[in-house]
């Protein structure tokens, strides 16, 4: 048994941590949120330059191939900033979908894009009537194209490129995924407006599909496979989430200190240390559920139930510290500019994000057998 | 990371050693009641005497320094004896042992050379069992305002006053005990600790009558006991740890008793409700297909699954010597507090089932009835779930700067 990091994650995490606190400082992200998708080419170029997009991509497609404890190392100090864009979406969800379903032409061709960056890839899953079983893909090829609706898709703006699920042509039981250009004549994409970060609608009309396009053999039913994509990429999303929480458990430890009230530190009072209590139970519950999780994926157990626990866990938790950082921080909390609030928007937007935690708890439910 | 505890050949080696001994050492009449308050005197001492093997060939307290009476060996052999033991329903040591598990290592951090050559080999040895006296009826939460008091007189230190929530059924050899040296002295500067035979004129050991038994750590507690101590004398050698000292001494005493040692064992709570529910029926449906049923034996999964991370955990850091802060008492705030939310979800799958140990309808023999009482009771053991917190915000550092660390265990 040994739960520490290895040295090589160990620096991972420093430079990572260096990195984000010189490159993504709060006003940088700050500035990011007010843009229309909240993405920075500048910014995109210098993250490739280090190789973290292709930190999951086998060698012999141009990538560093890491394991996902690696990459979650790193994901839980973008997870801080919150650093915003693309990154998980196209480096991790989208490598690990095409690892997936992919043939061997289609990997050759479309991962070494993504691992230097050129290409910016994100799935394309939900629709309109939203949920993330295979039932609510309604999407379908008709006469080689596709019309209709994808909805709440991360990071669909600032993507050069769409893995989209739809029914297939043939077979309407069946599940393919297309590799579509964004730009293509027939799409048109829209951020949505709210407290939801990077979230997109992107309406396809006659958008031409030709058989190249769909990733591996056409006849394949892709869900399973689609599945496993996320399943793998999901411990790193709890990565992240676990990063956003720790950055709210240390803003409000900071604030417990510094803010006076009644004469004292308001961290002098028990009222305000069980709501940081509570949010360092809920970061530790999902900081262990996710290593645990990672280390099941990597040795290759069963790690299904391992996977939804942490997901469950990890979304509730982010939700929950953030929910907790604002009772501690009151009024200054609610300041766009004092950061708290880039936190709990993505709290939120990353809530339902793969799965919301009901979801997750169903999935537990069934790979308990119960 | 490595979640799982790997085993070297030489281990598995070790481990067929272990259980040819334990086939002897353990006696075919060991039975186990539902609840620790009916262990008989026969099943204790059937206890005993495993206690008593384990400890002639340094397994009992595996860890321990050889010089006084323990094994020496690696935290790789302590984990196979405990294994081994654990798959006859024992831990080690295979009894309530509270004052030796938690004495143990404070007399080993804080005793001198001859209190340790004297103390320490019967503790290891598991020639004598140590209960730990700590609270009073006027001292729970706040223990460094004990009152019972130990003043020296002549070789003697004279001891008078009452401790309460203490030990178990069939009595104990000795105890551990912390009471006040200095009664005028300042707080937390007038306390001391000792070891007192429990065999003594002025020693009155009364039943409590209790909800359950409750209790942390290992092995059932038992039946819970109030002890009087009128004029009590104690040769002034079995003051451990210094005159006055007492509080720094029990830092490593309440590290160890809010949970910062760790543990690796698993709950199989989750699997016997899994179990009932899809085994019994109500309208000839079984009740694993209702939903809401589902719904909350994920939530207790889930919670379970929590509290088993942070006690592996904690195993981690201790024995990997790693620094700790808030992790002891948070996970004892997080057990105390999910096994009381887990009983009452259990009381929302099961209904009143839940909630009675009658022979014919009680499920389990009882012990889901049981653990319904266990978690409201054991809710106060070792620091109340108020006290956790207090003690994880010195920790975090919550309205001031970091002023403590966890307690020392080595």
């Amino acid at each position: 048994m040994d739960l520490s990091l290895s040295p090589d994650q160990e620096l991972i995490k420093n430079t990572a941590r260096e990195f984000v606190s010189q490159e993504f400082s709060k006003e940088t992200i700050l500035e990011l949120d007010l843009t229309e998708s909240g993405f920075n080419k500048d910014l995109w170029d210098s993250v490739c330059e280090i190789g973290w997009l292709g930190i999951l991509v086998p060698e012999k497609y141009g990538g560093s191939e890491n394991t996902l404890t690696d990459a979650a190392v790193l994901y839980e100090e973008l997870g801080r900033g919150p650093v915003p864009g693309p990154f998980f979406s196209s480096g991790i969800l989208s490598v690990n979908i095409l690892l997936q379903t992919a043939n061997e032409k289609q990997k050759a061709e479309i991962l070494p894009k993504i691992a230097s960056g050129e290409y910016i890839v994100t799935p394309a899953i939900t629709e309109p009537s939203y949920g993330w079983d295979k039932k609510y893909i309604n999407l379908s090829i008709e006469n080689n194209s596709l019309t209709g609706t994808k909805l709440f898709v991360q990071d669909g703006l600032s993507a050069t490129h769409i893995l989209c699920a739809v029914r297939s042509e043939k077979n309407k039981d069946s599940i393919s995924i297309v590799f579509i250009d964004a730009n293509s004549e027939g799409i048109s994409r829209k951020q949505l407006e709210g407290f939801l970060s990077a979230s997109s609608e992107i309406s396809f009309k006659s958008v031409k599909i030709t058989d190249d396009m769909i990733l591996g053999d056409i006849n394949t039913d892709q869900w399973d496979n689609l599945y496993s994509g996320i399943l793998n990429s999901l411990p790193i999303l709890c990565s992240y989430q676990v990063g956003g929480s720790q950055a709210v458990f240390d803003l409000s430890v900071e604030y417990s200190r510094t803010r006076k009230q009644f004469g004292q530190s308001i961290g002098r009072f028990q009222r305000v240390q069980d709501h940081i209590i509570e949010i360092v139970n809920n970061l530790d519950a999902a900081r262990w559920t996710t290593y645990e999780a990672l280390w099941k994926l990597e040795s290759n157990m069963d790690s299904n139930t391992s996977v939804h626990l942490a997901s469950a866990v990890s979304s509730e938790a982010y939700l929950k510290a953030c929910d907790g950082g604002h009772t501690v921080h009151a009024g200054i909390g609610s300041l766009r500019e004092y950061g708290l609030t880039l936190h709990t928007q993505m709290s939120r937007t990353l809530y339902h994000f793969l799965g919301d935690p009901k979801f997750h708890k169903r999935k537990i439910a069934k790979s308990l057998n119960v | 990371m490595n979640f799982e505890l790997q085993y070297t050949e030489e281990q598995e080696e070790f481990r067929k050693e272990v259980k040819t001994f334990l086939e002897t050492a353990i006696s075919k009449d060991l039975k186990h009641p539902v609840d620790p308050k009916d262990l008989t005197y026969d099943q204790y001492m059937i206890r005993r005497a495993v206690g008593k093997a384990l400890g002639e060939k340094g397994w009992l307290w595996p860890m321990a320094p050889t010089e006084y009476g323990g094994g020496g060996l690696s935290i790789d052999h302590a984990i196979i004896i405990e294994e081994e033991v654990g798959k006859y329903g024992l831990p080690i040591p295979p009894y309530y042992d509270s004052g030796g598990r938690l004495g143990g290592p404070s007399i080993l951090v804080w005793g001198t050379e001859e209190q340790k050559q004297e103390f320490l080999p019967p503790i290891f040895k598991g020639e004598v069992r140590t209960w730990q006296l700590l609270s009073e009826p006027s001292a729970g939460s706040d223990l460094a305002g004990v009152q019972t008091t130990a003043i020296l007189d002549g070789d003697d230190y004279v001891i008078n006053g009452q401790k309460i929530w203490v030990g178990s059924n069939h009595g104990a050899e000795q105890s551990w005990m912390i009471c006040l040296t200095d009664p005028e002295g300042k707080r937390h500067e007038n306390l001391s600790w000792f070891i007192v035979p429990m065999d003594l004129p002025g020693i009155t050991i009364v039943p409590m009558d209790l909800l359950t038994t409750g209790g942390e750590g290992g092995a059932g507690t038992g039946e819970k006991n109030t002890i009087f101590f009128d004029n009590v004398r104690i040769p002034a050698t079995n003051l451990i740890g210094g005159l006055n000292n007492g509080w720094k001494v029990a830092t490593t005493h309440l590290e160890l008793e809010h949970g910062g040692g760790g543990q690796i064992r698993k709950n199989d709570l989750v699997d016997r409700i899994i179990n009932y529910c899809k085994t019994s029926e109500s309208l000839g449906e079984p009740l694993i297909k209702n939903q809401d049923i589902q719904d909350n034996i994920v939530d207790i999964f889930i919670e379970s699954e929590i509290t088993r991370l942070f006690n592996l955990r904690n195993y981690w850091l201790a024995h990997a010597n790693k620094q700790r802060t808030y992790e002891g008492p948070q996970s004892s705030f997080y057990r105390k507090t999910s096994a009381l939310r887990i009983a009452e979800k259990i009381l929302d799958i099961l209904g009143p089932y839940a909630i009675t140990n009658d022979e014919k309808w009680g499920l389990y023999d009882g012990a889901i009835e049981l653990q319904h009482r266990g978690a409201i009771v054991g809710l106060h053991p070792g620091g109340t779930t108020d006290i956790q917190r207090v003690i994880m915000s010195r920790r975090i550092g919550i309205g001031r700067e970091i002023k403590e660390q966890a307690g020392t265990l080595s």
